[in-house]
């Protein structure tokens, strides 16, 4: 393969800088998470050290992976796919147990979480399979077929682990695509009634106590403030005792005292929100807007249908794990496991949003008329 | 591009674009609703998240004798709380405390289960079971600093001072009467639910503790007449007694002793009947010690202490009663009346002075009315208006029946005679003092009336001397070196049906003071149903001796010459 000269010029600075400061306020805040709750005494906390292996690691695999043509990724999404699935049935026999659910998998030292790598998976696949079958009047049932059935293959084998958080995201980020992709309208009407009358079915027979419980938590917080309402309040109350300017980086109290738990993964923005108040919480959104913003200009000024798709649903993916988080910590929607890109600690989240600004940024840099 | 390529896909995009920011924008909007609109509240509540109020009690003050020591402190103690409302195991921990505090497991746990954010455990538990609690180490367990009352001289003066209860509120006592000057003051403060100890500083917890009280009693004193009381009403196997040690001068009290004791540091294992200070609450009939007064009356009237009234040969009839004498007498003068305790030389006064000036005199000095002491539950007294005095009533009350009286007022009434006629407000109390240490209210002696002119109370020490001589009722309350005033009573109690006088149980009073010139100090000593012998002379009078000299003695008080006084004396007896 040549290298091609106009990859350095085409290369995306901007966006990798973007990528970076974002990275680095999320490392700011992570410190402050971990310090605060007094996992270390002397030096860097544990979990910080690990956090900034897997962003410099995630790092590197974005660069390297540059070295591949994302139009590679259109013949080779089966593969990936399959690997993906395959993953998620090792978790399922061979798990890491951890809080109640099989999430993550050993690998040597190193412990991941496939569902996170499966998000970017299916982005690939359904790019793949939608870039074959477009057409101007929508994507009609039996078009659907396939990628519908790419969906519920990975979302059955996250929601059994259990992980329904992770589940309905992938649901969410591959339905943005589709309905971005074009439906009939006749289909998408049929598919949304049906996805309604399932709510009951799913209600009275898949979804365990713990879950019934954390929606019913979050239409009522009080109902049980100690118990699953907690979470919800003590994040409110960190959040709002910031007020406009914050108590200030490592000044946080309620995150010194530990009220708010995982605080350092799905319940970060508390702690930003506390200490750097409004000001700070405006920031770290405007900062996402920006990234948003560049991975949709990526996807529209892409010459490559599959390139468009594919950028357009990266940046579906990050836009719902930023919105469900800060939903979920604001108590605007139930309490999921969703963490934020490139603040949240958990190495998979950092690399999988990693590899999915690799491939923007793959996008972004190919994007010139040689086909 | 997607514009070209495909026109409706770009137009999906851009509608994307504007929800993406919509729903970004609504995520600040919640934010700015939650930080600037909800901000305040939520500060509060996260403030009083890792804040928590505790009660510091501040120490309570201490009771002192006049000399500065000791007779009621406070040690070290702490408050036990909980925050139930986070305990998770109510009935694991209720175990273990209650097993340290030796409480009831089910009612602990009980209280441990509700909902509610404070409970108050277990109050004035000593630092050995806090250390154990402490490591426990349970983290919605608190501890507040407190503190014990602690009597450290255990029995002394324990009916003067009271006690406190389980909440150092004081219950009985000047601890009752006073509670509100002793009291620490209680204040609630905020502090960080990770501090632990240490909240406030000396300077300010000193600042919060009560004031304390400074007595006039003499630790010393009121040890002697403990003592002293003890032994005599076990050997006379009495049921009771006091005795009471004043400053005729300043109306101080020195001692205020009662038999039987209690502890007031486990006064729960006493009956309450004892916890009273009975010299102030319980009224009694004196008996043959009024008749000073009756003769003081008499004097101020113009009679001479050498005046002589017919004694009947030991038999008067007063209307349907008869009024018998110890010993028959014909005819004595004042002065042989008081010394031989005649009841019908007496009688015979008071019939020549009249009902109205017996009662003006009496009332005069004191009787009938409070005399305002500081301790709680005061009696009066008895003392009808002289209107309503049968015949027998005028007669009796001559010699001490049908009037009662407090062991205050008696001895009050006497220390008058001592203090030439000028009675004094009777003192238990020297001043209070702040928690610092300044005097915050000085009380000063403070002469209530003149009840007999000087010359009278002259007349009438002299009379009491003759008490303590040979031949008087009093003798055996006589001193080396120092002349002895006092005047036996005998009083018949009132029969338990409360028809007439019983025949078998006496008080036996002496009250004096001494010496003769310049009386130091004056002496009650009542016994309570005495056994074996009754007369005053016999029970009460050694006791009184024996404090008198041992307080002598302490306060380094000079023999007075009496050489003068006895020959005087004896030469106006022979007369």
């Amino acid at each position: 393969m040549m290298f091609d000269r106009r990859l350095i010029e085409n290369f995306d600075w901007g966006f990798v800088i973007l990528v970076f400061l974002i990275s680095s306020v999320g490392l700011v805040i992570l410190y402050s998470a971990l310090t605060a709750s007094g996992q270390s005494v002397d030096g860097l906390p544990v979990l910080f050290k690990r956090q900034l292996i897997w962003m410099v690691s995630g790092f590197a695999i974005m660069m390297i992976s540059l070295i591949v043509d994302f139009k590679d990724l259109d013949k080779l999404h089966l593969f990936i796919y399959i690997i993906c699935i395959g993953l998620l049935i090792c978790v399922l026999l061979f798990g890491h147990l951890g809080g109640g659910s099989r999430r993550w998998l050993m690998l040597g030292f190193v412990r991941i979480q496939p569902s996170e790598l499966m998000k970017i998976a299916l982005i690939i696949s359904l790019s793949s399979v939608y870039t074959n079958s477009l057409s101007s009047d929508g994507l009609n049932f039996r078009k659907l077929f396939k990628p519908i059935i790419l969906c519920l293959i990975p979302f059955f084998l996250i929601v059994i682990q259990p992980d329904l958080g992770t589940g309905l995201l992938l649901l969410l980020i591959a339905g943005t695509i589709t309905i971005f992709i074009k439906v009939e309208r006749h289909v998408l009407i049929s598919l949304a009634l049906a996805g309604l009358s399932t709510v009951p079915l799913v209600w009275l027979f898949a979804l365990k106590e713990y879950q019934k419980f954390r929606i019913l938590t979050f239409l009522n917080p009080d109902r049980d403030p100690l118990g699953a309402g907690y979470h919800i309040i003590q994040s409110k109350i960190a959040i709002g005792s910031g007020m406009l300017t914050g108590k200030g980086f490592l000044k946080g109290t309620q995150n010194a005292l530990s009220f708010l738990p995982e605080q350092h993964t799905d319940f970060i923005v508390s702690v930003l929100a506390e200490e750097w108040g409004l000001v700070g919480c405006s920031i770290l959104l405007i900062l996402y807007l920006f990234l948003l913003f560049w991975g949709l200009n990526i996807s529209y000024n892409c010459r490559n249908m599959f390139g468009s798709i594919l950028a357009f649903g990266i940046t579906a993916m990050i836009f719902w794990q930023i919105f469900i988080n800060f939903g979920m910590v604001m108590g605007l929607i139930p309490v999921v496991g969703v963490p934020l890109p490139m603040v949240s600690y958990g190495g998979s989240s950092v690399v999988t949003n990693m590899v999915g600004f690799g491939v923007l940024l793959n996008i972004s840099m190919r994007n010139f008329s040689s086909n | 591009m997607l514009k070209d390529t495909n026109k409706k896909a770009y137009i999906r995009l851009i509608i994307v674009q504007f929800m993406m920011v919509g729903l970004i924008c609504f995520i600040g909007a919640k934010s700015f609703d939650i930080q600037i609109f909800d901000g305040r509240k939520l500060s509060i509540m996260a403030d009083n998240d890792h804040s928590r109020y505790v009660t510091i009690n501040g120490e309570r003050g201490n009771i002192l004798d006049r000399n500065m020591n000791p007779l009621a402190t406070s040690t070290e103690a702490f408050s036990i709380t909980a925050n139930p409302s986070e305990i998770k195991d109510p009935a694991a921990i209720a175990r273990k405390l209650s097993a340290i505090l030796g409480m009831n497991a089910g009612k602990l746990e009980k209280q441990l289960s509700s909902d509610r954010k404070f409970t108050l455990i277990a109050r004035t538990v000593p630092p050995a079971q806090k250390d154990q609690i402490e490591q426990l180490n349970h983290p919605q367990i608190f501890f507040e600093k407190d503190s014990k009352r602690l009597y450290p001289n255990r029995d002394l003066a324990a009916q003067v001072l009271g006690f406190t209860g389980l909440r150092n509120q004081g219950l009985e006592g000047l601890e009752y009467k006073y509670n509100e000057i002793l009291d620490g003051q209680s204040i609630r403060i905020k502090i960080k639910k990770d501090k632990k100890g240490g909240v406030l500083s000396l300077n300010q917890l000193t600042q919060l503790k009560g004031k304390s009280i400074v007595l006039t009693l003499d630790k010393k004193i009121q040890f002697f007449s403990e003592k002293t009381l003890e032994h005599t009403v076990r050997t006379y196997h009495a049921k009771s007694g006091m005795a009471l040690v004043m400053q005729p001068e300043t109306g101080e009290f020195l001692s205020i002793a009662h038999f039987p004791k209690f502890n007031p540091n486990n006064f729960s294992a006493y009956d309450q009947a004892i916890f009273r200070n009975r010299a102030v609450t319980d009224p009694f009939e004196p008996g043959s010690a009024m008749k000073v007064f009756t003769a003081a009356a008499a004097l101020e009237n113009g009679f001479d202490p050498k005046a002589i009234f017919d004694c009947n040969n030991g038999t008067y009839k007063v209307g349907t009663f008869t009024i018998h004498d110890t010993h028959p007498h014909d005819w004595l003068s004042i002065n042989q009346i008081i010394k031989f305790s005649s009841n019908i030389g007496a009688v015979k006064i008071a019939e020549t002075i009249g009902n109205k000036t017996l009662h003006q005199y009496l009332t005069s000095f004191g009787f009938g009315e409070k005399t305002w002491i500081d301790s709680p539950g005061e009696t009066a007294g008895s003392l009808l208006p002289y209107h309503k005095w049968s015949k027998i009533d005028a007669s009796a009350i001559s010699f001490g029946q049908g009037i009662s009286v407090s062991a205050v007022q008696l001895i009050s009434a006497i220390s008058t005679i001592a203090n030439n006629g000028l009675m004094m407000k009777p003192m238990l109390i020297k001043k209070i003092i702040s928690s610092s240490g300044e005097d915050e209210l000085v009380y000063r002696p403070e002469p209530v009336r003149q009840v007999i002119s000087p010359d009278t109370a002259r007349k009438i020490k002299r009379m009491m001397n003759l008490v303590t001589h040979e031949d008087g009722t009093g003798t055996k309350a006589a001193m080396d070196g120092y002349p002895v005033c006092g005047k036996t009573g005998t009083a018949q109690k009132v029969r338990q049906d409360k028809k007439g006088y019983s025949n078998t149980r006496y008080t036996a009073v002496f009250a004096g003071f001494a010496p003769l010139k310049d009386p130091k100090l004056a002496i009650l000593v009542i016994i309570d149903e005495p056994e074996k012998k009754y007369h005053g002379g016999e029970v009460a009078a050694p006791a009184f001796k024996t404090i008198m000299e041992e307080s002598f003695s302490y306060l380094n008080i000079p023999p007075e010459t009496d050489k003068n006084m006895i020959a005087l004396m004896s030469g106006g007896v022979k007369q």
